[in-house]
């Protein structure tokens, strides 16, 4: 972790750079949604639409914590206590959709929830 | 015995306290917001409803999102300028960092309020209607206040009541003070329709408890609640101890036998009771002369003509007047969910659309649909221009289900612009982008009135969490966010306004505590990288 | 060997009391200090506890008598007009039980055992047996007991409300919990909205805790205080930190859905086209989905579970070794085991929604990581086990609950194992099984740790030892009492009994001679049972009163201790002043070894504590001289 006025400062360019990534990923990920002329795939919201915003959403975010939060600097407990939280989200998130995913009722007699 | 490591790290783990404490408390804040996250890609798949996609004006979004990062990057600035020590700097970017959170909160309250104030309606044929409501005007066109002062929307349910009856032990008050207060204003009386006696055979037969005529009052339905716990407590404590006294004979007179063979014997002598009972008075009636045109909000009672119930049990009994839902202004139609309906029925899209009640009573809509389709027809030529057919014949690229069957408000603004009538300046054009669509500006030309029958009502509701459960997830995530945004500014803040004396005796621990309170900042920008995308551009 | 000499009040000691001096209230209620916090999270737990119990000794009523009224020596609590509104002719309705039922189960867990385990013990104990003088954050420590103590005071001011407390089972599923009390106008006095506001204010003190909790066992073990080197109470503290700290969140996400749909009428978990008896079609948007209430719910409680059971685990841990004079067996195992533990126990939750219309694959999983998390439960329980062997075993008053918590966890936990498997649990779902199987776990199992853990560590706390014949005439009657309650349980369980009749069966059975009720058949032949369990639970009832005797007259005529280390254990708690002051060691403790040195062929006595300096090699005592 910067402690030294010089590493500060060396950090504080960085930050800046950083900075301006997060604002250059953001104005990317609206004009993707609403400018029709980049609209991938289908016309309209589909998965690809899902994918890039994502992905540069966890660009951004992993930006943030790595850099802004140094993450990248911090001692590796401190690193895994985080990402244990990350894991249990996924997990939680990941197999709620697959209960989702693969009920016991064929999806063609059954429509409801 | 001092706590060690407050300030300085701690050799093996390389960590002061405050610091694994706030990582820990990140950790369980992915948590929360990962709960919320889930139950959102679970309500999104799972719905049964068209979901309402990038349906959120994306501009104040994408400026809070600036106004976080922004507030980031100077967060991080102050702390370095705490650990340089140079205190102007940092009570600078501090400054600016609590004076983004700041913006955020105003422009989030802007949307919220918008929000709040537009009306959605969906009819029983599954179409929809959203826009605003009107307010009550009396006959000079003014807006008619309620016993509080405030204006009356036009969404009341009308009962001509000519008979009350309340619930002694469940009667809401307010509720009563609104009856009352209207019932003033119509100039009627409210009197009790028959004596309050004691039943015939109890031990109070014939005490009257109040006299037929008597006013309606909160001090009287008080007095009956009192009246009605000191009997029904005399009575139950009665018939229990009957009722033990006929299980001593009952298992006296069967030894050996179970509870449940003997227990379809065993029951109270009721008529052997009765002379020492009180009268529970469990409903009083009150008669309204003359009968009065009383209003009640839709969610708070359920109206049937003839008798209507409210939600606290009082029984209106009278005739139900006529209670449409008046929009003052109509911006958006939305044709999307009868569609889906109509398709699980096998019916065709267009075909339902044309028979739905909209299409058949309403000339602005059946106009709109009208020029809509023609707008189809032009965006389905661009569609193929752009991405040509595949290689069975069909176009490539088509029109969304909500392009083909949702008119709003942007588009109805263009038909009115279009057509040369309406024109609004850029400035007015962006406030609408935060404000909602101008109606004062574009006019009724493009909003029109518009009055549905209250038959015709299935579930109406502001565009709050109540409407459906996209708007739900989306206030919930937001206001929780919003939350810890104010939490968050209020820690730097203090950090900002009373941290002079902490940084003259001890300005290292200063500065953990603002790094501290940076990376619970990093992590509220961090939610809202997500945030955004998720729920404004998807 | 002499211990560390504890007893010689330094200058420290004066210092700290001068610098230091609180007044009545900041000493003992708004107090800081984490014993102090300990004890206040023990007392209000104990009453919780009480509470619980009393509710389900009403339902037993119900079960065992369904057309009787309740007797006096019950009803007598209750005002003439709360019996009139919730008792039917003084016999207990359906309505009423399912509020007693939802609350005893809510109360128990949350306001009962999770605080007693992991705010009382976790509280007082962990930082004495790292070394620490405090746990990290003093003041968030106090916030949690007192927003916990607001939580409990909310769920339990709920009673009094004219729509009951909650009724919805402890689960406290949509759509039933989102519309029950629905009729109320105000919803915030409504039970249902209560319960959640309460549930928000318990996780919040959860949370707090688990903070403090994880920080202080990272940051402030004492010089010396390595990982191996911590006792396992400390290592299952830690992993019940953790658990809290993860799994709670999302249960509080629900919480706020489900209060969202109740008080701003949103359909977070409500579904399409709900219609109720009252209402009609809901004036809701529908849209929602119940299943995802119990994702978000079972994903706690899973984890919850073991929350409930480390503590205990803990407790037992640390009395068997002191009372078999021998070193904990396969601790690193143990260790391991319960991290492992706390790992697998977020991804079994859905074990509890076998009967949700869940396919092969889902399943599947959730049936092999829950089989996969018997075995570090198995592991840890099977070490305490051997531990025994080849012990001096002291049947001490916290041996004899040890002891006893290891075949009654057993039972409980060997009872879960068909529960684990889909098929069996088709079944068993819903059924008596499943409260016998939980009820063994968490009554004879982790309470019987918990009187362990009191009676182990009450003469650090007082400086007297509790009552041997007091402990005596509580423990045996407690234990026959509990089989004699929760066995039968499993029978009735497999023969089908819904695990939420008011009536304990009664309306199944048939009076007619020619009837088809081939339920009933099965219903009569175990039904006489319930009188027996609910004689059982009233008896146990009243053996508690001797534990309650005993803990209050101990206090001033038990047997005093004569030393610091009356059980002449080896970790570092039994290094402080009875009872521990403010900043609990007089100076700060080194440790030197592992925590359960007993029985060292190289030790003149049988135990070496954690903080004895060791003997240079190059003085005259040379091992060979010592026996």
């Amino acid at each position: 972790m910067a402690d030294t006025p010089e590493a500060i400062k060396k950090s504080i360019r960085t930050y800046l750079f950083i900075g301006g990534i997060l604002f250059a990923g953001t104005i990317l990920t609206v004009l993707i949604a609403t400018v029709p002329a980049l609209d991938m795939g289908a016309h309209g919201f589909d998965k690809w639409d899902c994918i890039f915003g994502l992905t540069i959403a966890t660009i951004k975010a992993s930006l943030v914590a790595f850099v802004f939060m140094h993450l990248n600097h911090e001692k590796k407990a401190v690193y895994w206590l985080f990402a244990s939280g990350l894991c249990m989200v996924c997990s939680l998130a990941g197999l709620t959709a697959l209960a989702l995913w693969d009920p016991i009722f064929d999806s063609f007699f059954y429509s409801g929830h | 015995m001092e706590i060690p490591y407050i300030v300085t790290p701690r050799k093996d783990t390389g960590l002061f306290n405050a610091k694994i404490a706030i990582w820990l408390f990140l950790a369980s804040e992915v948590m929360l917001f990962g709960g919320f996250f889930s139950s959102y890609v679970f309500l999104r798949l799972g719905a049964d409803y068209p979901w309402p996609e990038r349906t959120l004006p994306v501009l104040p979004g994408l400026i809070n999102t600036f106004v976080l990062i922004g507030s980031s990057v100077t967060v991080v600035f102050a702390w370095a300028a705490l650990k340089m020590r140079e205190w102007r700097k940092f009570q600078i970017f501090m400054g600016i960092t609590v004076f983004c959170a700041l913006i955020f909160m105003v422009l989030k309250a802007v949307e919220y309020n918008v929000k709040f104030h537009h009306q959605a309606l969906r009819l029983k044929d599954y179409s929809i209607i959203e826009g605003h409501l009107g307010k009550e005007l009396d006959g000079d066109k003014k807006e008619v206040l309620d016993h509080n002062g405030n204006p009356i929307e036009e969404n009341l349910i009308y009962v001509e009541a000519s008979k009350l009856t309340f619930n002694t032990r469940r009667f809401h008050t307010p509720w009563l003070e609104e009856l009352l207060t209207q019932a003033e204003q119509h100039k009627s009386t409210v009197k009790l329709t028959a004596d309050l006696k004691g039943e015939e055979g109890t031990s109070d037969e014939g005490k009257i408890y109040a006299k037929s005529g008597e006013l309606l009052s909160i001090e009287f339905l008080n007095r009956m609640e009192e009246i009605r716990k000191a009997a029904t407590s005399n009575n139950a404590a009665l018939r229990t101890t009957a009722l033990r006294q006929e299980w001593v004979k009952a298992h006296a007179a069967n030894p050996g036998k179970r509870d449940w063979q003997i227990s379809a014997g065993v029951n109270i002598d009721l008529k052997a009771l009765k002379p020492k009972m009180l009268t529970e008075i469990s409903t009083v009636t009150f008669t309204v002369d003359p009968p009065a045109k009383f209003d009640f909000h839709p969610r708070d009672i359920k109206a049937a003509d003839g008798s209507s119930r409210m939600r606290d049990d009082t029984v209106v009994e009278g005739k139900l007047l006529d209670s449409p839902m008046g929009f003052h202004h109509v911006d958006a139609i939305d044709f999307q969910y009868l569609v889906m309906k109509a398709v699980e029925k096998g019916i065709e899209p267009e075909i339902a659309i044309e028979n739905s009640w909209l299409i058949k009573n309403n000339k602005f809509a059946q106009e709109a649909w009208e020029w809509h389709q023609g707008e189809i027809v032009k965006l389905k030529a661009e569609l193929l221009k752009k991405g040509g057919l595949d290689k069975d014949g069909k176009p490539r690229l088509f029109p969304t289900h909500k392009e083909l069957y949702r008119i709003g408000w942007k588009d109805f603004a263009k038909k009115t612009e279009d057509e040369g009538r309406v024109k609004l300046s850029s400035s007015d054009a962006f406030k609408e982008e935060f404000f909602g669509p101008n109606y004062e500006a574009r006019g009724d030309e493009t909003f029109p009135e518009l009055s549905v029958p209250r038959e015709q009502v299935g579930f109406a509701a502001k565009f709050s969490p109540a409407w459906n459960t996209y708007y739900g997830i989306y206030f919930t995530i937001t206001g929780l966010h919003g939350l810890h945004v104010i939490g968050g500014a209020l820690v730097l803040s203090y950090y900002l306004f009373f941290g002079r004396k902490m940084y003259l005796t001890n300005p290292e621990w200063l500065a953990n505590r603002v790094e501290i309170g940076g990376l619970f900042w990093h992590f509220v920008d961090l939610v809202w990288i997500f945030v955004f995308p998720i729920l404004y551009l998807m | 060997m002499s211990s560390h000499d504890t007893s010689h009040a330094g200058h420290d000691a004066h210092h700290d009391e001068h610098h230091h001096n609180p007044g009545f209230i900041w000493k003992y209620v708004f107090s800081s200090d984490h014993k102090m916090i300990g004890m206040q999270y023990g007392i209000t737990a104990m009453c919780f506890l009480a509470f619980g119990f009393y509710l389900m000794m009403v339902m037993r009523w119900s079960i065992a008598y369904p057309h009787q009224p309740l007797p006096e020596w019950m009803s007598w609590v209750f005002t003439d007009g709360w019996k009139a509104r919730w008792l039917q002719d003084g016999k207990v309705t359906g309505e009423t039980y399912n509020m007693f039922g939802a609350m005893h189960g809510t109360i128990m867990v949350f306001l009962g055992i999770v605080p007693l385990g992991f705010g009382a013990f976790g509280n007082y104990v962990t930082p004495l047996q790292i070394g620490a003088p405090d746990m990290a954050f003093p003041r968030l420590n106090m916030a949690s007991y007192w927003v916990y103590l607001a939580g409990g005071l909310i769920m339990c001011a709920s009673f009094f409300m004219e729509s009951g407390s909650a009724k919805s089972g402890w689960t406290n599923y949509s759509p039933l919990a989102g519309f029950a009390d629905g009729q109320i106008v105000t919803q915030i006095l409504a039970g249902q909205t209560q319960w959640l506001i309460g549930l928000v204010c318990l996780i919040t003190s959860s949370l707090l805790g688990s903070v403090n909790f994880v920080t202080t066992i990272i940051n402030l073990r004492v010089r010396g205080m390595t990982w191996m080197r911590m006792p396992f109470f400390v290592w299952s503290m830690l992993v019940t930190g953790f658990l809290l700290l993860l799994a709670f969140p999302p249960l509080e996400a629900a919480g706020i859905m489900q209060l969202m749909d109740r008080v701003a009428h949103s359909s977070f978990f409500m579904p399409s086209g709900l219609f109720t008896k009252s209402e009609g079609l809901a004036n809701l948007s529908g849209g929602g989905s119940p299943l995802l209430f119990q994702h978000l719910f079972w994903f706690l409680g899973h984890p919850e579970v073991y929350v409930l059971l480390l503590p205990a685990f803990a407790c037992v841990a640390e009395i068997i070794p002191v009372n078999t004079r021998k070193p904990l067996w396969g601790y690193k195992s143990m260790v391991y085991s319960v991290l492992i533990l706390g790992f697998l126990s977020f991804v079994v939750w859905a074990h509890h929604m076998y009967m949700t219309g869940m396919g092969a694959a889902v399943s599947t999983f959730f049936q092999t990581t829950t089989v996969l998390i018997s075995v570090p439960s198995v592991v840890i329980i099977t070490a305490m086990l051997i531990s025994l062997w080849g012990g001096s075993i002291r049947f001490t008053p916290p041996m004899m609950w040890a002891c006893a918590f290891i075949p009654m966890f057993g039972i409980g936990g060997l009872t879960g194992l068909p529960l684990a498997f889909n098929l069996a649990d088709l079944h068993l779902h819903d059924t008596y099984y499943v409260i016998g199987h939980f009820h063994y776990v968490v009554a004879p199992g982790i309470l019987f740790g918990f009187f362990a853990g009191v009676l182990h560590w009450y003469p650090k706390i007082t400086g007297r030892f509790m009552s041997k014949t007091l402990n005596h005439l509580h423990f045996w009657p407690s234990l026959i009492c509990m089989n004699l309650i929760f066995f039968p349980m499993l029978v009735q369980g497999m023969a089908g009994f819904h695990r939420r009749w008011y009536n304990g069966g009664d309306a199944y059975l048939s009076q007619a001679a020619d009837s088809v009720n081939i339920f009933g058949k099965t219903v009569v032949q175990y039904i006489d049972m319930n009188i027996m369990m609910s004689m059982g639970a009233w008896t146990l009832a009243f053996f508690q009163i001797f534990f309650f005797i005993n803990l209050i007259t101990s206090w001033k005529f038990g047997k005093k201790v004569t030393s610091d280390n009356p059980w002449d254990a080896t970790t570092l708690e039994w290094a402080t002043p009875t009872p521990p002051g403010h900043g609990n060691f007089l100076k700060d403790p080194v440790t030197y070894r592992g925590p359960y040195e007993y029985s060292r062929p190289d030790c003149e006595e049988d135990f070496l504590p954690q903080w004895v300096e060791p003997r240079r090699l190059d003085t005259a005592d040379k091992p060979a001289d010592k026996h």
